[in-house]
């Protein structure tokens, strides 16, 4: 009945990738290089810098770089993901703590993941919608990543110590296994 | 209202169940839809020499993209008629020229809204607002082309509240804000001419607004007092999160006038309150709001001091625009909350902005006869 009526969208978004694989996972983090990639967002280099010190004391990784993004929109540059495909063996990303800065967080962890790469990304539980919309925007719906309670951006040093320590678990259960992608 | 007896293929209930199927598919803003047929679309369509096809507008992070025919559809959806094509293309390309607009602008937590300010002989032709309410609503061309862009970022660009839109409250008027120009009554040249389009050239100026808020001042004649009342509320540090912000004034034509009549340019209004504008590391303080960091984002430093952090980063129309519109009836002007600042880049209209020839499958041309 409504054949005559146009479609304002484009078509569906997402789906044209496909589901993104995830990178094989190492079993045990002791000796793996790790990346932080972080985005300019208060506290956010903070955060990444507070999960590497508590991986590297903790689990025996050795830090070997942190990039920050130039823009809190698009995902990290290809020279900035060759850098980390090139030296690293995981890669924290984070923290995704605001409306389009918690999508290109998830759009980094699955071109770090399509690169080879383990990564976990880290989200303010504000934002799980706008995660979530661009995990199923690039066909990986129930893309997995970890939460920290908002607001992040004004913690002092030892708030943001604390939720790191919080995080850990998780962030060493994902960079770990299993090496499977959620069912979607 | 003879013309309802003209319409007997308008059945309303066909219509308000073709209605509901655009509100299922999840393609309006809140509001009833038109419907939009491919006849209807190329009525659109033919008011400009543009290739349906031409993209127009992009978000990559969101693989997602806007042509000219996908304008054209939204355009019609939301109510406008095809005559006004021309300026929805127009405003959307102002729009673009809004550096936030192509980046997280749509997705950002503020919810920052367009102003479309529109001059030139078009505001006649097409029966703009410039004058009494011209923040809306009641008028047609200024209603629904505001709603064509965020018809257009909601079903090209994909962004959509509570998904890829995260606006904490958003504001009142988002997508709802175009207003002309009242040039018959201001003091000073047009926005679009600091745009760099000539003066009687139709054009549309935009930038993303955080929200408007009045200046109400009947109270005085003193141009330098009434400034001083401008300032303030420009001043005011809820707004900050930078090291400087951007601002926008509409005055109403009484308060140009009495500024013009005191000798003073656009410039000078500008230069005045640049000056002025900004608040002491005391009052900074008291707020959390005094340290600058690297990244230019304020920060509770703690150091109070009689020192004055200026409001505004230069002395441009780009960080603080004024145009004049409204009623010449009382002095009441709008500040307006500015996201990222103005590109100073008005866009000319280009395209048919007359009605086409009365057709017997048109029933609006037929009403109007």
């Amino acid at each position: 009945m409504y054949d005559s009526v146009i479609d304002p969208t484009l078509g569906p978004a997402g789906d044209a990738r496909g589901r993104t694989a995830l990178a094989p996972r190492p079993g045990d983090l002791s000796g793996l290089r790790l990346g932080l990639l972080a985005n300019t967002k208060r506290n956010a280099e903070e955060f990444v810098e507070e999960v590497a010190g508590l991986l590297e004391s903790q689990h025996g990784v050795q830090k070997v770089l942190i990039r920050k993004k130039p823009s809190i929109v698009e995902p990290a540059p290809p020279e900035m993901l060759e850098e980390l495909r090139a030296e690293c063996d995981v890669v924290v990303v984070g923290v995704g703590d605001c409306g389009s800065c918690s999508a290109s967080a998830v759009a980094d962890g699955l071109q770090l993941e399509e690169a080879g790469i383990p990564a976990v990304v880290i989200v303010s539980d504000a934002f799980r919608v706008s995660a979530d919309a661009m995990a199923t925007l690039q066909g990986t719906e129930g893309y997995q990543y970890v939460t920290t309670p908002h607001p992040v951006a004004n913690l002092s040093r030892q708030g943001v110590r604390d939720r790191a320590t919080a995080a850990v678990p998780e962030i060493v259960a994902l960079l770990r296994g299993p090496n499977v992608a959620p069912a979607s | 209202m003879s013309a309802q007896t003209d319409l007997p293929t308008a059945d309303p209930d066909a219509a308000r169940a073709a209605m509901e199927h655009c509100y299922e598919q999840g393609w309006s803003d809140g509001l009833p839809l038109v419907p939009a047929t491919r006849p209807l679309v190329d009525e659109f369509l033919a008011t400009v020499d543009r290739r349906p096809d031409e993209v127009i507008g992009a978000l990559e992070h969101l693989d997602r993209s806007v042509t000219v025919e996908v304008a054209a559809i939204n355009a019609a959806m939301a109510g406008c008629r095809p005559e006004y094509f021309p300026v929805v293309l127009a405003a959307w390309e102002a729009v673009q020229r809004d550096r936030s607009a192509k980046g997280g602008g749509w997705q950002s937590t503020s919810g920052p809204s367009p102003l479309l300010v529109v001059n030139g002989p078009v505001r006649t032709e097409l029966g703009f607002n410039s004058t009494g309410g011209v923040f809306g609503p009641g008028f047609r061309p200024n209603m629904t082309i505001a709603r064509s862009i965020g018809l257009i970022v909601r079903n090209a660009l994909g962004v959509v509240p509570h998904g890829f839109e995260q606006a904490t409250q958003g504001l009142p008027g988002r997508w709802q804000v175009c207003i002309a120009e009242n040039e018959e009554e201001s003091p000073w040249e047009p926005l679009s001419v600091e745009g760099g389009v000539p003066a009687g050239t139709s054009a549309v100026s935009a930038m993303l607004t955080r929200t408007v808020e009045y200046v109400d001042n009947r109270h005085t004649a003193d141009p330098e007092q009434l400034l001083a009342d401008f300032a303030d509320t420009l001043s005011r540090t809820g707004a900050l999160i930078f090291r400087n912000a951007p601002a926008g004034i509409v005055f109403c034509p009484e308060h140009a006038q009495m500024l013009a009549g005191a000798g003073m340019s656009k410039a000078d209004v500008r230069a005045w309150l640049v000056e002025r504008c900004g608040r002491s590391k005391a009052d900074l303080a008291r707020v959390g709001k005094d340290g600058v960091g690297d990244n230019g984002v304020r920060f509770a430093e703690g150091t109070p001091s009689d020192a004055v952090d200026p409001l505004f980063a230069a002395d441009g129309p780009e960080v603080l625009p004024i145009a004049v519109a409204g009623a010449r009836n009382a002095g009441i002007s709008m500040v307006v909350r500015v996201f990222a600042g103005w590109s100073a880049s008005s866009v000319p209209v280009e395209g048919r902005t007359t009605p086409s020839a009365p057709s017997p499958s048109d029933p609006a041309q037929r009403s109007a006869s």
